[in-house]
């Protein structure tokens, strides 16, 4: 049996890294005492997939793990014991026990919403003001860049959904493991097109990660 | 800008944010104002290195424990992190509340080593916390500290109120509770300090006045008041059983030095090496109890979830049922996927067996620690040693399937020649050839030797306090033909930083002037000496001249036998005229026997019922 499960990376510990987040859940696990699996060999490891790396600097609401278990247990259970392991900026809101036959999440992940916070009110303002216009050009150019190469690309295909609110951002972005429209790229976009130069201090929550029903709806990975 | 919005901005900056972020599993974020006594505990290094260190683990607890007091963490912020707090002038904060340094009742130093003195110092000003004992008011916190280095206090006399000589974890709530009456009653700070005064093991350098003699030793530390005592006596926990030990470390999210479960299975030493100054104040020694330690493990497992223990003291293998402990703990440990690691391993410890079961869980590199290259080098040392009790481990290692291991030694030691650097060289060579001798299908792959040579740093409270450091142009000569000697296939040969073992030697044994020196060094920029990056050795020597004081008066002139040394008012256990009676056998290349095998009168016998291996009557 796996356990989908569904935590939070708090805005304190949102420098802490994909890699240390990931030990951090397997201590957890540890602490808790549930029968989770372990691989076999020489240094066994917990049996434990994540849906998906959330960026260092980045916040996330509804962050997945994908934990193998060796015994049953209920998902109250589950969610019970995980929050007296988990630091309080960790904690855990949902658990969806599912057999060993369910998709991989990653497979499945189509997409992500973020909540982007601009820290100073004009930048903002600028920022919300030139959506509208710029999702009305053929193409959105943002710079992409990949361990070997920086290139320019259309990003206008990879967004779902984008709206902004007061100094809130709100993106519905592409994420797959073949592509993603990174949120920074989406603000440099939306800078470009506002003339705004310079640093923009911008607080990155990622609110959900998405998966794709059979009616072609997207829906929160974790129901798929 | 409001205070977080400045510390986000600065954290969005800063190399390793982690670092300074806080929030991790098992800190405690106790409500401020429900406390009554809030106790700043500052390690001056960086967060990795302070993360790793127990004795943090244990006061962090042992405070926070009580209703009425919280402790709180503070570290040595890097660089980067210091330019950007000064730019938008943030003080240091701690990590849990983010309260400034200042806003604290007590501020509590840990002294692990010399070389992080001047980060005290700059953790203080970034505090807010004015440098000096003497120019602090009625409003400022009391700033103390303990530790190792807190023996030979004089360095820090300036800048800290009061010191805690010794085992912390009883004299730290006596201090924290008199701090704690002066809040509640309201009277001074000057009558708070003389309070602490009181408390054994305390000693506040404020009320002791230093004469020098003409030639810059010191002719006398003496009281200058009624309540402070003419030595003060370092403070000793007789039973660990029931001495507070936490059941829950704090677990960091990024990976620090030393990143798992430490059980101290016993503290002090009875080898008596003549170098070690930990081996000396850390006398006698004790033990916790198999069931103690099996229960503490347990619960420190399922509130860490850690993957390994490791045993820790200076000398594990000395623990009477080694193999017993390990067993039960390996026993225990393996459905939760923990391995045991032993690190201070001694050579002469019957631990084939106890190797063995280590191994069933994870293979790592295994160190030992000859310390010199002779037979007779060791045994001016009392390292009760010998080249076949080394390379036997060595073997039985090898046998066990590891392939790396580690050896360290020191360089500098007194009386030591080419022929005993040469004799490290031979001791490499005779470990490839263990490695060697065993069959090819039996042993593992990828021999690894390293040898570590540090510099030797004479300290207080050992045999050598006495000796000179060797010069620096002596120790680069001894390291440039190591380097030839040692240039051997497979042995990856580290050597240390000859300056700073020249400076830790001047903190070593100094005595109060060498706080002028301190502040002056601090005040040029000196900070975070112990990273190489950081260490500016050119500023020190300035300081130095510009206080008008000669770092070799300090590391490297011998001391003759009636010298007052600077920590002569410290009681540490051991007497002067024990450590001198060493200090002249290693003269003669004569060892000392183990105390387990009979008292050798060092001192603590003196003390009723402290040591189990005392004996009134012998010399």
């Amino acid at each position: 049996m796996r356990m989908l499960a569904v935590f939070e990376k708090g805005e304190r510990i949102r420098h802490i890294g994909h890699l240390d987040i990931q030990r951090s859940v397997q201590r957890g696990l540890r602490r808790s005492g549930l029968p989770v699996a372990y691989s076999n060999g020489f240094n066994p490891h917990i049996l434990i997939t994540f849906a998906s790396a959330l960026s260092t600097g980045a916040c996330g609401k509804r962050e997945i793990m994908d934990v193998t278990m060796a015994e049953d247990v209920s998902e109250e259970e589950f969610l019970t014991r995980m929050n007296q392991a988990m630091p309080p900026e960790m904690q855990l809101s949902e658990a969806r026990a599912v057999d060993q036959k369910h998709p991989a999440l990653m497979a499945s992940l189509r997409a992500a919403e973020y909540d982007l916070l601009i820290r100073e009110k004009d930048t903002a303002d600028k920022l919300v003001g030139a959506i509208s216009a710029m999702m009305e050009k053929d193409a959105v150019l943002a710079t992409r860049k990949t361990k070997t190469a920086v290139r320019e690309c259309d990003i206008k295909p990879l967004i779902y959904e984008l709206k902004g609110e007061g100094q809130h951002i709100y993106a519905t972005l592409v994420l797959t493991e073949k592509e993603a429209c990174k949120p920074g790229m989406l603000i440099e976009a939306l800078a470009k097109e506002a003339g705004i130069e310079g640093e923009i201090r911008v607080l990155i929550t990622r609110t959900g990660l998405l998966g794709m029903d059979e009616n072609g709806n997207l829906v929160p990975l974790e129901t798929l | 800008m409001d205070l977080n919005d400045k510390i986000e901005k600065v954290l969005e900056k800063v190399q390793k944010a982690p670092r300074y972020t806080g929030g991790e599993m098992n800190t405690e974020v106790k409500g401020w104002d429900e406390c009554s006594l809030h106790f700043g505990f500052c390690f001056p290094d960086t967060y990795e290195v302070g993360m790793s260190h127990l004795g943090m683990k244990i006061l962090y607890g042992l405070i926070n424990r009580e209703s009425w007091s919280l402790c709180e963490r503070f570290f040595m912020p890097w660089t980067d992190m210091i330019a950007l707090m000064e730019e938008e002038k943030l003080p240091l904060l701690s990590m849990e509340s983010r309260h400034p340094l200042n806003e604290f009742d007590v501020i509590g130093f840990t002294l692990q080593y010399e070389m992080s003195f001047s980060n005290i110092l700059a953790m203080l000003k970034m505090g807010g916390v004015p440098l000096e004992s003497r120019e602090r008011g009625e409003k400022d916190p009391i700033v103390v500290a303990g530790g190792p280095c807190a023996f030979n206090p004089e360095p820090l006399a300036y800048f800290i109120d009061a010191f805690m000589i010794g085992d912390g974890e009883d004299v730290m709530t006596e201090l924290n509770r008199v701090i704690l009456e002066r809040k509640e009653k309201g009277y001074s700070r000057e009558k708070c300090l003389k309070e602490l005064a009181k408390l054994e093991g305390v000693y506040v350098p404020s009320l002791y006045d230093v004469q020098y003699n003409e030639d810059g030793t010191v002719a006398s530390v003496t009281p200058n008041c009624a309540e402070a005592k003419a030595t003060v006596r370092k403070r000793v926990v007789t039973d660990l059983n029931n001495t507070y030990y936490p059941e829950e470390f704090p677990v960091p999210y990024t990976e620090v030095v030393f990143d798992r479960i430490m059980l101290e299975i016993m503290r002090g030493c009875t080898r008596g090496c003549r170098f070690c100054q930990a081996g000396m104040l850390y006398r006698p020694v004790r033990e916790r109890s198999m069931e103690k330690l099996i229960d503490l493990a347990e619960k420190l497992q399922a509130s860490t979830g850690y993957e390994e223990i490791s045993l820790s003291s200076l000398s594990s293998g000395d623990y009477s049922c080694l193999p017993e402990l390990i067993r039960e703990l390996m026993k225990r440990m393996k459905d939760k996927r923990v391995s045991i690691s032993l690190p201070s391993l001694r050579l002469d410890s019957v631990l084939k067996e106890s190797l063995e079961e280590t191994q069933q869980v994870r293979k790592t590199s295994l160190t030992f620690a000859p310390e010199a290259g002779t037979q007779r080098m060791r045994d001016v040392i009392n390292k009760g040693v010998t080249e076949e009790d080394l390379l036997g481990k060595v073997r039985d290692a090898f046998e066990g399937g590891w392939s790396s291991i580690k050896l360290y030694f020191m360089s500098g030691l007194p009386t030591e020649t080419t022929e005993d650097l040469d004799g490290i060289a031979d001791l490499a060579r005779k470990v490839i050839a263990e490695y060697f001798n065993v069959p090819k299908t039996q042993r593992a792959k990828g021999l690894r030797v390293t040898v570590s040579v540090s510099v030797f740093v004479p300290k207080s409270f050992t045999p050598f306090q006495w000796a000179a450091q060797d010069t620096l142009e002596k120790i680069i000569a001894k390291q440039e033909h190591l380097k030839q000697v040692l240039n051997i296939k497979g042995v990856t040969f580290h050597w240390h930083e000859p300056f700073v073992s020249f400076l830790e030697a001047c903190f070593a044994r100094g005595d109060r002037r060498m706080g002028n020196v301190l502040k002056r060094a601090f005040e040029k920029g000196c900070l975070l000496d112990g990273w190489n990056e950081t260490f500016r050795y050119d500023l020190w020597m300035e300081a130095f001249r510009e206080c008008g004081l000669d770092p070799a008066f300090y590391a490297h002139r011998e001391r003759s036998k009636d010298e007052v040394l600077p920590w002569d008012h410290i009681d540490s256990g051991i007497t002067k005229q024990f450590l001198w009676h060493e200090k002249e056998k290693s003269e003669r290349a004569e060892t000392t026997k183990d105390c387990r095998k009979g008292c050798n009168g060092c001192g603590l016998q003196r003390w009723k019922g402290v040591c189990s291996y005392a004996n009134a009557r012998s010399v």
